[in-house]
């Protein structure tokens, strides 16, 4: 047994081993991020609103997300009559690319990576803008005219958050030297990125809160107005596929935000991933809470918070980071 | 090798695909698919040529800023999708040809008269090579490039504020 193994991983070679051990893993922690943030989310929003939460199925009602899969899973796939099939089908899948992507470059301990790429947050920034295209073909697919809305808000909002998003994350690229994103989180040994860069942080934050379609900016699915926005005509599993995207949208901002912001892996006494993964899920929390606190903004509101001050901010601070680090 | 020529047959493919896909379809948003795909397949073919960065930024740039930029486009122009083919325009093909050929022969013609030399060892060059390139021996061409982007955007800035009612 233990020799065939052996043989196998010589024939076809340690790095191709290691990845498929990997994305095995990356599987793993997309779904059960997925698992366990649709339950704390709803524990959340239950108790910030006075509420309990789901406290049925299993202790804490820990079950709760297990039973709604199963039953997401054994529901009727609806196809409407006028949707444009090929468009409607591949959007679900095509939003998962990027997700499982981004999830190769992240370190979640000094060695626990996928693999290293030297242009790691490149790989990151340029796959994730896929999401916004499978969300774009997905409302214009569903031929209805809320997903439609629903898509081009998207687009908007994604084009305009992108700029401070890509602006904030540059000043720390300047500081690490590094586009990879093991070298930044082991260039925070002595002092967390946040300490030198709070604005860039900040920046970071609110922009990746829009990037992820989450209240106060979730107006690409904007539940009052436009039914469920670009995912109206969506059910069942496809529809599931774009809310495990949504959730592991959250998960990778916070994971980004912790390796460029708070230091990666790097704590005392607990392993490495332990605290990786303690940082990402309190800023996951945060964006929860942000979700239950705050009311949704007005589109107008929204595009003139990024172009009028999230963007002049960012570039300023960018130049500030620039001129101090050659001086 | 046969590893490797096995890949660079896919990327090819990919690029073609999606290129074919581009100029045939009938509905422009299928037409944008096909662009992407190429995209992608350009991207391929420099990761195969061993030069990362420049297929991040083609992703990051033509998927992610130009494609998103025509679709929105798309969508505001209205509903286009159910639209038949323009076939019947026989002035608008000979132009589209006339164009097509003579760009097709201009290429032809500069890849058959550059000399190319096979490296004996893997071409590499660092995203720090890039950087200093950019910064030291083509500084005037990228000025140039981003004066170029200014006059582009004073003009959005002016038509929209024009287009506002405002002065």
């Amino acid at each position: 047994m233990c020799d065939t193994i052996i043989n196998i991983v010589n024939i076809v070679g340690k790095e191709v081993v290691r990845t498929v051990i990997g994305l095995v893993g990356v599987f793993i922690v997309v779904l059960g991020n997925a698992i366990m943030l649709t339950w704390t989310e709803r524990k959340v929003a239950g108790h910030i609103q006075r509420r309990i939460g789901p406290k049925e199925v299993g202790p804490f009602g820990l079950l709760q997300s297990f039973a709604d899969s199963v039953k997401l899973l054994g529901k009727e796939l609806l196809t409407p009559a006028n949707v444009e099939k090929p468009l409607y089908f591949l959007a679900p899948t095509l939003i998962f690319v990027p997700v499982l992507v981004t999830f190769v470059v992240i370190p979640f301990d000094g060695f626990l990576q996928v693999k290293d790429i030297n242009t790691g947050i490149l790989v990151i920034l340029a796959f994730s803008s896929l999401t916004v295209l499978s969300i774009l073909i997905g409302g214009w697919g569903s031929d209805n005219k809320y997903s439609l809305i629903g898509a081009v808000r998207s687009v908007a909002q994604n084009i305009a958050y992108e700029i401070p998003l890509l602006l904030a994350l540059l000043p720390v690229i300047l500081m690490a030297n590094s586009f990879s994103l093991r070298d930044i989180a082991e260039a925070q040994r002595g002092a967390w990125f946040v300490v030198y860069q709070p604005i860039a942080f900040l920046i970071f934050f609110v922009a990746s809160v829009a990037e992820t379609n989450r209240t106060p900016f979730d107006l690409p699915e904007a539940e009052s107005e436009l039914v469920a926005g670009f995912h109206t005509e969506y059910s069942g599993m496809r529809f599931s596929l774009f809310f495990l995207a949504e959730y592991t949208n959250m998960f990778i901002v916070s994971a980004i935000a912790v390796t460029f912001f708070l230091g990666g892996y790097q704590g005392p006494i607990l392993p490495g991933v332990v605290w990786f993964f303690i940082k990402t899920y309190l800023l996951v929390f945060v964006l929860l809470w942000f979700r239950w606190t705050f009311p949704r903004v007005r589109f107008d509101q929204l595009l003139n918070f990024s172009w009028k001050i999230l963007i002049p901010v960012s570039f300023l601070n960018l130049l500030v980071t620039g001129g101090i680090l050659k001086l | 090798m046969i590893f490797a020529d096995i890949i660079f047959v896919i990327i090819i493919l990919i690029t073609l695909g999606g290129a074919l896909m581009t100029v045939l379809s009938g509905s422009i948003i299928y037409a944008l698919m096909g662009l992407v795909t190429t995209m992608f397949g350009v991207a391929g073919l420099y990761i195969y040529l061993n030069a990362p960065f420049l297929a991040m930024m083609q992703i990051l740039i033509y998927v992610g800023a130009i494609s998103v930029l025509i679709t929105f486009a798309i969508m505001l122009i209205g509903p286009l999708y159910k639209k038949p083919k323009e076939w019947s325009y026989p002035l608008k093909f000979i132009l589209a040809a006339v164009v097509a050929l003579f760009s097709f022969f201009v290429f032809a013609k500069v890849i058959l008269k550059t000399q190319w030399t096979v490296l004996s060892k893997p071409f590499a060059i660092s995203t720090k090579d890039i950087g200093r390139l950019l910064f030291d021996r083509l500084t005037f061409p990228f000025e140039l490039i981003s004066l170029v982007i200014v006059v582009a955007i004073i003009g959005a800035v002016m038509l929209s504020l024009y287009s506002r009612g405002e002065k």
